[in-house]
């Protein structure tokens, strides 16, 4: 079968984004795709760093349930690396430990994942807090939104973290931090909700992707 | 030392990416935030994804027309097969492709798709393939049929597949559709129409392969994928 020639550096023009729709296949998800600390799911999670349990609800204009969103997670690991090339330290980087992670919402907006507290890390924008990606796909998400979950007890970090500094105010700042909800099992719980659109008050903060 | 991987992640042009709200179609405002995106410093996080996710979403799953014990699907088989590239026109390989698609009929294999239109026992409907080393990949399935948007006015949509890729890091992502060439539906589609560049568009409407250049009795159209990404170091194979 022929395959169409193409010359590198020949730029090209990144494609158009649409909506997952609202039929995104349940066939899709599988029991532990939630789970970051896993490289698959027959595989042991890792040994190193402090599990958690990362859980909230997406809700819409209005404060309904955003039902059938899909979040993806990714973090890193404990300490604070990524098994990528182009983290300085991926040689370094927990072998255990993927980092990344798929969830739907159910008839709640109710997402949940299990992961570790990711380690904060320098960077070359300024020093990174502890922190998780988030995107959110949806019907009528015509392209991903994208945010940031931070943790509190990093007072510090969090606050020169260069990325919650481009949030022009503290309000908005604030929420971004994952509030503490408990324990589970003795595994601490934090809770993050997101509202898609709201009151300037309420609203979640997105970046641009 | 990168491996191939791209470096550098540009900002989208907004004329070829979707404009919201879209008429008839609500949840572009009430999922839309009201204010402008905040731009952050892009850092690593962002630019490093998962490379190994084929454990996790698992692949092989690249004919859609035959059900798993072996019958065929109702309706026009189709190959769609072609190239998963960046922005320098590289090969993006091991990238996870995921699909899914409406049968003959128009319906989804979805409990939530409650419209009036028959099943097919035959056809789920939704599929997964990794990328080989050129950037490859390919699915036989159906063609799939247009259904109406309940409460949207007599707002059809055109046929069309759902494509879902994961590159090498969180920024080279890409969930889209892809149309088929010459359906008279496409130029009326409001979600096709909503990339405000008609080149843009055109991007997302695949290629039918001549019938005499086949290689057996179906259909086949080329579809290719530009994921965002480019290199710093011009050359760096």
């Amino acid at each position: 079968m022929s395959i169409e020639t193409s010359r590198p550096n020949e730029p090209l023009a990144a494609m158009g984004w649409h909506t997952i729709g609202p039929f995104f296949p349940r066939t899709f998800f599988k029991e532990g795709d939630n789970d970051l600390t896993r490289l698959h799911p027959a595989a042991e999670p890792t040994a190193r760093g402090e599990r958690i349990i990362l859980h909230g609800r997406v809700l819409e204009d209005g404060g309904g349930p955003c039902v059938n969103a899909v979040l993806e997670a990714w973090q890193a690991d404990a300490g604070g690396r990524f098994r990528h090339p182009l983290d300085p330290g991926h040689a370094q980087a927990d072998p255990d430990f993927l980092g990344w992670g798929r969830a739907w919402t159910d008839e709640t907006g109710h997402f949940e994942f299990h992961t570790v507290m990711p380690g904060g890390f320098p960077d070359a924008a300024g020093s990174r807090a502890p922190h998780v990606n988030l995107a959110i796909l949806g019907s009528g998400i015509m392209r991903r939104l994208v945010t940031t979950v931070f943790f509190p007890g990093f007072a510090a970090a969090n606050a020169s973290d260069p990325v919650l500094l481009a949030l022009p105010e503290d309000g908005l700042r604030q929420r971004l931090v994952a509030a503490e909800d408990g324990e589970q099992g003795g595994v601490r719980r934090f809770r993050f909700d997101l509202l898609l659109r709201g009151t300037p008050e309420e609203e979640t903060p997105f970046f641009v992707d | 030392m990168l491996n191939g991987l791209p470096d550098r992640f540009l900002p989208y042009d907004e004329a070829g990416q979707p404009q919201v709200p879209i008429a008839g179609y609500p949840n572009t405002v009430r999922r839309h935030p009201s204010r402008p995106l905040f731009r952050r410093p892009v850092t690593r996080t962002e630019l490093t994804g998962p490379l190994d996710l084929a454990g996790k979403l698992l692949p092989g799953d690249s004919n859609l027309a035959v059900s798993r014990d072996g019958h065929a699907a109702l309706g026009q088989l189709v190959h769609i097969s072609g190239r998963v590239l960046d922005e320098d026109g590289r090969p993006v390989r091991n990238a996870i492709v995921e699909i899914w698609q409406a049968n003959a009929a128009g319906r989804y294999f979805n409990p939530l798709d409650q419209r009036d239109a028959p099943l097919d026992p035959n056809f789920v409907g939704n599929g997964r393939a990794l990328t080989g080393e050129e950037g490859e990949y390919a699915f036989f399935t159906i063609r799939p049929g247009a259904y109406p948007v309940p409460n949207s006015g007599r707002w059809w949509r055109p046929p069309h597949v759902h494509f879902s890729i994961l590159g090498p890091g969180s920024l080279s992502r890409l969930v889209t559709q892809m149309y088929f060439p010459g359906d008279p539906l496409n130029a009326h589609d409001r979600l096709l129409n909503s990339l405000p560049d008609p080149a843009a568009r055109e991007r997302l409407v695949a290629r039918e392969v001549p019938t005499e250049e086949v290689e057996g009795e179906w259909l086949a159209y080329r579809h290719r994928f530009v994921l965002r990404g480019r290199h710093a170091t011009p050359g760096e194979a």
